[in-house]
């Protein structure tokens, strides 16, 4: 069976229908969606009556939340407290913008979706916030996808694509209690993974191209695709919509943050 | 040099509170440093008398230093300081009337006192905890999986997480030691990574207050990074009984 996952759409209908043709192109028997359907880009409400009308299995994204929820996202991956403030002008543009009915949808969509040996998140298996980046520590990942009690544990929400395979995980345990003697086991963990399927709507890879992954559940073949779309589309809407400008020309580039800074003053206050 | 006692779950229990006071004076090594992490109140023991006796040590005696734990958090939640309103954890547990019980145990001048506190101490390469840094209601126990051990000791960047909210003593040397990582992104497969690291370690401090006639803590040297469980019996007439007649979980 041939999967397609994809997330983080972020209101962008030219980039989902690139996407969907591309899926179509590759006979994905059933599509997944890892949340982030609103936020950012000018077409929320488009976005969720495309997803909703192909009957896609999806689950919450952070934004998705905030839009149910009102703001509370931890905003700690905002490099500076101007990057911030323009999140806070997307969340409010789309919250005015989104349609009741399309709310109420958003507020349905469940924290994680299984098929098999399959897990299926946002963020990570304990919040739609937490960031699983290629870079972290092995154990630390080895540990979301067994709490998730997957072999392949799929998510988002960093917008860069990635499969990471983590193998041959072994710890061994001491105990020591008072009054007992000392106990020792080993634990081993066989390979696990973490595949990422980046972002359909807002791609931080670097380019401006929208990012999904393939599985094929019977080979176990991870294929990460990059599909051109007419971003430049998109971006005129940004503009068109009055969101941030500095959105569109970030879109345009595949950057992951308008701009970098080293913002101490920039506390999160969750 | 400097030598660690390290104490949780005194729940409101004076006596066992002095009764450690005293094993910690007859160390032929002083004690340094006194940190208790977490439930220093509790349901049934004499909170304000401890808390003042916490707050004002005798001349010799280490400055306790104190975070928060499950216990403190219910008050937080209960006065609508912080947290969840209502306790809802607390009211899971309302089988004896606990959310009446500690409203009445601790007083909102106490629980101001309290909300004052550390969520837990990072010190040298140790971190001091009541749960972990995931929550403080987060219970590690020898039981727990290796991987989520592993995992707290990550989170918390630290080669020894003390914890107190099991209430067990036990130290559970976790040796994370082999582990291959590859990555494949869009633009290549990186090289295969080596994740094994060295040993490190969590300790549940045991509790003072909880169970009748004993109390047990731990006491900690970081020059020689040793830990050793003390266990101090008392005498119940002397007061010395369990802070409460109920199980803390």
């Amino acid at each position: 069976m041939k999967l397609a996952v994809i997330s983080c759409i972020h209101g962008n209908y030219e980039a989902l229908n690139a996407v969907l043709s591309d899926i179509d192109t590759h006979r994905a028997d059933q599509i997944y969606c890892l949340g982030d359907l609103a936020g950012y880009g000018p077409h929320p409400n488009a976005v969720v009556e495309l997803v909703r009308s192909l009957d896609i299995p999806t689950c919450q994204g952070c934004w998705d939340e905030d839009i149910v929820e009102g703001l509370n996202a931890c905003e700690c991956s905002y490099p500076s407290q101007l990057a911030e403030k323009r999140g806070h002008l997307a969340h409010e543009w789309t919250n005015r913008a989104i349609h009741p009915e399309v709310r109420k949808y958003l507020a349905t969509l469940p924290m994680t979706l299984r098929q098999d040996n399959l897990c299926f998140v946002h963020g990570s298996p304990n919040s739609q916030h937490e960031y699983l980046l290629p870079s972290m520590d092995g154990f630390a990942a080895l540990e979301r996808v067994l709490s998730a009690e997957a072999d392949v544990l799929f998510c988002g929400h960093t917008h860069v694509p990635y499969l990471r395979e983590l193998d041959n995980g072994t710890l061994s345990v001491k105990v020591q209690q008072p009054g007992q003697g000392e106990t020792q086991h080993q634990f081993t963990a066989p390979l696990k993974r973490i595949v990422n399927a980046g972002s359909v709507g807002e791609p931080r890879h670097g380019r401006p191209n929208a990012t999904y992954v393939l599985y094929d559940t019977d080979s176990a073949q991870v294929t990460l695709r990059e599909v051109p779309y007419d971003y430049a589309k998109t971006c005129a809407a940004i503009i068109e919509q009055g969101l941030p400008p500095i959105f569109a020309w970030r879109l345009a580039r595949g950057m992951e943050f308008a701009e970098r800074a080293d913002d101490p003053g920039h506390v999160c206050e969750r | 040099m400097a030598n660690w006692a390290i104490l949780s779950g005194i729940e409101g229990n004076l006596a066992a509170y002095e009764a450690v006071l005293a094993d910690i004076r007859r160390q032929r090594q002083p004690v340094t440093d006194l940190y208790i992490v977490g439930d220093l109140v509790g349901l049934r023991g004499d909170n304000e008398a401890l808390v003042r006796r916490v707050r004002s040590p005798q001349p010799g005696e280490p400055i306790p230093q104190v975070c928060t734990g499950w216990w403190e958090e219910q008050c937080f939640s209960l006065h609508g300081l912080r947290g969840l309103p209502d306790a809802p954890e607390l009211v899971d547990r309302d089988r004896l009337g606990t959310v009446k019980d500690l409203w009445e145990a601790v007083s909102r001048q106490t629980v101001l006192w309290l909300a004052d506190l550390d969520f837990g101490f990072h010190e040298l390469d140790c971190l001091l905890i009541h749960g972990s840094t995931v929550s403080y209601s987060d219970e590690l126990t020898p039981e727990t999986s290796p991987l989520t051990l592993c995992d707290r000791l990550i989170r918390a960047d630290a080669n020894t997480l003390f914890c107190g909210r099991s209430g067990l003593a036990f130290e559970c040397w976790v040796e994370p030691s082999a582990l291959q990582s590859t990555v494949t992104t869009l633009d290549q497969t990186a090289a295969p990574q080596e994740q094994g690291k060295s040993p490190r370690r969590v300790v549940g401090v045991g509790n003072v207050g909880r169970q009748a006639g004993q109390a047990s803590y731990v006491l900690y040297n970081p020059g020689t990074n040793k830990v050793t469980f003390k266990q101090v019996q008392g005498s119940l007439a002397k007061g010395f009984g369990a802070s409460k007649g109920l199980s803390h979980r």
